[in-house]
């Protein structure tokens, strides 16, 4: 093996391998228990670290798997759709407090949250803008939706998690589909800069004028 | 695009049927509404546990509840809460009064304390004096074996945790026990009357059959 060859391979090893280390230490017991305490830290800190490692598994998938997936996969729908039904069925409130003492639920969440990940890993560049638009119109707004029922409600909707806990995680959610909106919308500009430079854009608009 | 939609389809009625094993049918979104919903599906007899209290020291628990042919409010609480258990203090003897006013109504009360080191005989004697309590309607003891307490907290699904401040946040609710020791139902803390009503239809109903 040549010297590229070989910093190739390692090159395309570290985002797998990052990924099963992540994946290994989140489901460690101590790790598990410390990221269970508070409500917060379930949600934003366990389910991101999870959704992250499947997405790095997903990037060390052979070339020729992820090409028989795509005609499963086309423009991303099926893994989109799947992420999306996943995530509002991640995010019941049941789901937390049963995962703390079901260990199927526990288990079945911990694989959930990681097949999202890869799914979304291998479905997003895939889908364009549209199908993009469908799959965020469907998850931001019900984090907001689910983050201010959170916040608004006067009691409890996690039995085991106190009750500032859970209005802390809905602002958070709040916040974080704001700001998942202003990346996409952000990014949504950039590429629209590159695909359309500012000459081919003002003969255009200056077409239109003269219409 | 066929096999593509064909997967979309598959996730959504996998997804679908987890929903609805989560939430029985869709009717319950949270723990708390899953706990309300089974004891009305299926009753939890109270397990053997030994309770002590003022007047009424090294009682079974099970025997007590089903002794009498009455109906039984049991609340959980612990004496040093001083936030919303003020509240419910107040609201239980607003029901003792209720209960009070029409003797012979088969239903009383019973704060059972999920705090057995701090709720010794002594502060549980404080507590019941501080909200005037009339043992003829209404006992407050304690569960005093840690492992017997677990034992009922488990069964009737009691979830204590600490709120960070050096007390405890709990699930508070109003739970009907019938007159054979089996809780069959709750309600809110704030629905009293609805539960007074409630533990009442249950006696009506046991002794018409």
């Amino acid at each position: 093996m040549t010297r590229g060859r070989l910093a190739g391979a390692l090159h395309d090893a570290w985002p797998p391998f990052t990924g099963v280390i992540l994946l290994m230490v989140m489901v460690l017991p101590p790790i598990r228990r410390a990221t269970e305490a508070s409500m917060t830290a379930h949600m934003l800190v366990q389910y991101t670290a999870l959704l992250l490692a499947g997405g790095l598994l997903a990037q060390g998938l052979p070339a020729r798997w992820q090409q028989a997936m795509q005609r499963w996969n086309e423009l991303g729908i099926a893994g989109l759709v799947g992420s999306a039904i996943a995530l509002a069925v991640l995010m019941v409130p049941r789901v937390l407090d049963l995962a703390l003492v079901d260990l199927r639920v526990e288990s079945l969440k911990l694989v959930a949250l990681v097949l999202t990940g890869a799914a979304l890993r291998l479905s997003w560049q895939r889908a364009g803008t549209v199908v993009q638009v469908f799959f965020l119109g469907n998850v931001l707004p019900m984090m907001a939706v689910v983050g201010t029922l959170y916040q608004d409600a006067v009691t409890r909707v996690c039995n085991a998690y106190r009750l500032d806990d859970q209005q802390d995680l809905g602002l958070a959610l709040v916040w974080i589909a704001v700001g998942v909106l202003a990346l996409w919308l952000w990014r949504l500009g950039l590429q629209r800069r590159v695909a359309d430079p500012p000459e081919l854009a003002i003969s255009a608009s200056t077409g239109q004028k003269r219409k | 695009m066929l096999r593509t939609a064909s997967l979309s389809l598959t996730l959504a009625l996998l997804g679908w049927a987890s929903a609805s094993w989560l939430t029985e049918d869709f009717k319950v979104w949270t723990a708390e509404g899953a706990r309300r919903l089974s004891v009305v599906e299926r009753p939890v007899p109270a397990p053997a546990a030994m309770v002590a209290g003022p007047g009424m020291t090294g009682r079974s628990l099970p025997d007590w509840l089903g002794d009498t042919g009455e109906v039984t409010i049991v609340i959980f609480f612990y004496a040093r809460c001083f936030t919303v258990c003020t509240a419910v203090g107040s609201g239980l003897q607003q029901l003792q009064q209720a209960i009070a006013a029409t003797p012979g109504s088969g239903v009383r009360l019973l704060s059972i304390s999920f705090d057995p080191l701090h709720d010794d005989a002594v502060r549980l004697q404080q507590y019941a004096l501080q909200w005037r309590a009339d043992p003829g309607h209404w006992r407050v003891v304690t569960v005093p074996e840690a492992a017997e307490l677990k034992r009922l907290l488990d069964a009737f699904q009691v979830v204590v945790i600490p709120d960070g401040l050096g007390g405890y946040e709990h699930n508070a609710a109003l739970l009907i026990v019938d007159e054979r020791g089996r809780l069959v139902r709750i309600f809110d803390d704030t629905e009293r009357d609805t539960a007074l009503a409630y533990a009442r239809s249950i006696v009506r109903r046991g002794s018409a059959g």
